[in-house]
């Protein structure tokens, strides 16, 4: 009796179990219905011969000050990624992506950083248009240039270029609003793509108003501008000579700026227009299926026109004047990969032109804004990546009183990318 | 004005025929072959280079938007660099979910599918061993799979597409006998890889794979595995090593130095040796080179 208990039990366990019911079976079953899903994460050992509290002062003169390191401004703290000395847990980046419906795939990137989270990217993607029509919807990296749409994680340099980050920050242009792309109907590659953004880039654009009366009592408030306040166009091409690829592309960006610099050490804020043009050229020969050599540069050349608010250097008092900032830089690297297991690569980066126009009068500042890197990158698999990285950064400068002082910064970066899940392809 | 008119239609008239993308070469010529001349194939990746590893040129992304439909190998082979392309191009004919889209790994008979998936096994493909197509007797299959989804395409050419297969099949037929014959005497011979891509034709010839020379999938080789490797071989005695193409031969040398065992460079597509023109010529050199 107890024998057959035991054996019906048994059977009804295998016959009703659980585990025994292939998932696809169960009534109200929806794993198939899982989102492709992966993790990456960025971590690094940072050696620089400056300590993290000074590098958080320091400026490129004229461009950008608090450029690397854990830096303050208002209500937000923000850190570039390896911003400290040791070790540094830049984030975990989540990806889910999958097709939504027959008209639209959506696919969103998840920062998970000591600091929280951050949206870096959601949006969805028209498939259905047609006609060589692609449109895109909601927060996203920007197409403006070649490295600006690249996550961290594909970047071949653990930091952004430095005129990428000085003029436009970290992110580069990641910005909510809408996109669309036309690839013509050609044998070559062509493209042209226009956005909308919100514009609140905290280095370059942005449009929210500015309370002046904190910073100085005779002075209104910058009212808000209108948003979206930001558009980007561009247009790229791309042809095949044997194994060697060129892609080349023009971008431009406009937008009003707005700058809230009142709760910093030294209160300011900028009100005006911004224009941002970018040429990049990326030159990749492929030697077999594993092996290449990259060429990749730009050049972004930028017009902030408005008017600066801030207590005067020499009187003391509140004041504005008109400051006009015309600014260019390039960076240019090569990156040889003799396997998939190795890749080496150098960097060289440049604020070319730097010329700070205050109510008319030229303001000089320092040249020489360069820097240089070199890195090797070790691959155990497509998944993991570990690179080494030296960096000699000739472009920081602190504000004394008594003018500005270069402060050369080396920076030593080992830095480790792991990813698990869906397999990542990439674009060219 | 009639004339301009007349020049704007120039293009489409042109390619009135549909324009067919593929991912490899070997379903660009079985395509062709079904299709004759009302097709245009397009073929996305090279014959001479791994076929997990292709470069997703800018080019390749017109080359997608301009299609009419898009035939892919599936199995994950694409998994690395097709769904950028896709994507970019934004050809509602070459989304996944398209009536002109065709997974052909969703019409053979996939072997080697893992019980266990997890990258610590290497770069595994989840749904079986992708590289059906060197398995002569699966290019019926697909060539019959084709000649479908060219009928549900363009039924007003059905017939002609029939016609296309039965002449593939009766030439195909006969050259299968030839190379069954071809392969009797090497009959349960036992054989080395690089990479585990002549499953089918091993399965389908009696070839006993006993080890490759990347460790794990995607996992390049490493001294440790090799040692084993010679030692394998000097116990085992297999009659070579079926190198493909795109690896380098550098450790099968160094094997085949050790140990004496013969490297047989296998082409796994059309182009990828000078001599491998057509489906044809690639299982004739297929069968002929193991001695």
């Amino acid at each position: 009796m107890k024998k057959q208990l035991l054996l019906s039990a048994l059977c009804a366990t295998m016959a009703f179990g659980l585990d025994t019911i292939a998932p696809e079976k169960r009534t109200f079953e929806q794993s198939k219905y899982i989102p492709d899903i992966s993790l990456i994460m960025d971590a690094s050992y940072v050696h620089r011969d400056v300590e993290d509290d000074e590098l958080g002062h320091l400026e490129v003169p004229g461009v950008v000050h608090g450029l690397l390191g854990s830096h303050d401004h208002g209500e937000h703290a923000h850190a570039t990624y390896n911003a400290e000395n040791g070790f540094n847990l830049n984030y975990a980046e989540l990806v889910l992506s999958s097709s939504v419906d027959p008209f639209f795939t959506m696919d969103g990137v998840f920062h998970f950083s000591p600091d929280g989270v951050a949206i870096e990217e959601l949006y969805f993607t028209s498939t259905a248009l047609g006609h060589g029509l692609r449109a895109k919807g909601g927060k996203f990296q920007s197409n403006f240039g070649y490295l600006n749409e690249q996550h961290h994680h594909y970047w071949d340099f653990s930091d952004m270029a430095l005129v990428y980050e000085s003029f436009l920050g970290m992110h580069g242009i990641n910005e909510t609003g809408l996109q669309l792309q036309w690839t013509a109907p050609t044998e070559t590659y062509f493209m042209v793509g226009v956005e909308l953004l919100q514009g609140d880039n905290d280095k370059m654009f942005g449009n929210d108003s500015i309370h002046l009366s904190e910073l100085n009592a005779t002075n209104a408030d910058i009212e808000a501008q209108d948003a979206p306040s930001m558009f980007v166009a561009y247009a790229k091409t791309s042809f095949d000579i044997g194994d060697t690829t060129l892609l080349g592309g023009l971008s431009y960006a406009q937008g009003s700026s707005r700058l809230d610099h009142t709760e910093d050490e030294e209160p300011h804020a900028f009100s005006g227009d911004s224009k941002l043009y970018g040429a990049d050229l990326v030159v990749k020969h492929h030697f077999d299926s594993y092996s290449s050599l990259k060429w990749q540069s730009e050049v972004l050349y930028r017009e902030m026109d408005g008017t600066i608010y801030g207590i005067d250097d020499t009187t003391g008092l509140a004041g504005e004047k008109e400051l006009l900032k015309e600014q260019g830089g390039l960076y240019t690297q090569l990156v040889y990969a003799p396997n998939t297991t190795w890749k080496f690569g150098a960097r060289y980066d440049t604020i070319f032109q730097n010329d700070v126009t205050k109510a008319n009068d030229n303001v000089p500042q320092p040249g020489g804004l360069d820097k240089y890197s070199v890195m090797v990158e070790y691959h155990t698999s497509e998944f993991a990546r570990f690179r080494l990285q030296y960096n000699q950064n000739n472009a920081l400068y602190e504000d004394h009183d008594d003018g500005m002082e270069q402060v050369k910064v080396q920076t030593v970066m080992l830095s480790a990318n792991i990813s698990i899940g869906a397999h990542g392809a990439h674009s060219f | 004005m009639h004339k301009y008119f007349l020049l704007l239609l120039l293009p489409l008239a042109l390619s009135a025929h549909m324009n067919i993308a593929v991912s490899y070469p070997y379903i660009g010529a079985l395509t062709k072959t079904i299709g004759g001349e009302h097709i245009t194939t397009v073929v996305l990746a090279k014959g001479n280079w791994d076929p997990h590893f292709v470069v997703p040129r800018p080019s390749l992304i017109s080359k997608v938007r301009n299609a009419d439909a898009l035939i892919m190998n599936g199995g994950q082979l694409e998994i690395g660099w097709l769904p950028p392309l896709i994507n970019r191009a934004a050809n509602p004919k070459t989304q996944p979910n398209a009536e002109s889209f065709l997974n052909l790994s969703h019409h053979v008979e996939m072997i080697q599918k893992p019980s266990k998936v997890d990258r610590s096994g290497g770069d595994i493909h989840p749904d079986g061993n992708p590289h059906f197509h060197l398995d002569p007797n699966n290019i019926l299959v697909l060539a019959d799979t084709i000649k479908k989804f060219l009928i549900s395409l363009d039924r007003e050419h059905a017939t002609i597409y029939e016609e296309n297969f039965s002449t593939f099949k009766s030439a195909w037929d006969k050259k299968l006998k030839v190379w069954k014959d071809k392969m009797e005497p090497n009959k349960n011979k036992k054989v080395i890889q690089f990479h585990d891509n002549l499953a089918y034709f091993n399965k389908n010839y009696s070839l006993n794979s006993i080890g490759t020379i990347e460790p794990l999938p995607g996992i390049p080789p490493s001294s440790k595995h090799t040692f084993k490797l010679i030692k394998l071989i000097k116990e085992q005695k297999p009659c070579c090593i079926l190198h493909d193409v795109y690896h380098s031969t550098k450790t099968a040398e160094y094997i085949s130095d050790k140990t004496g065992i013969a490297i047989v460079l296998m082409p796994h597509d059309i182009g990828a040796l000078d001599t491998i023109e057509d489906l044809t010529s690639l299982f004739d050199h297929l069968t002929g080179t193991i001695k």
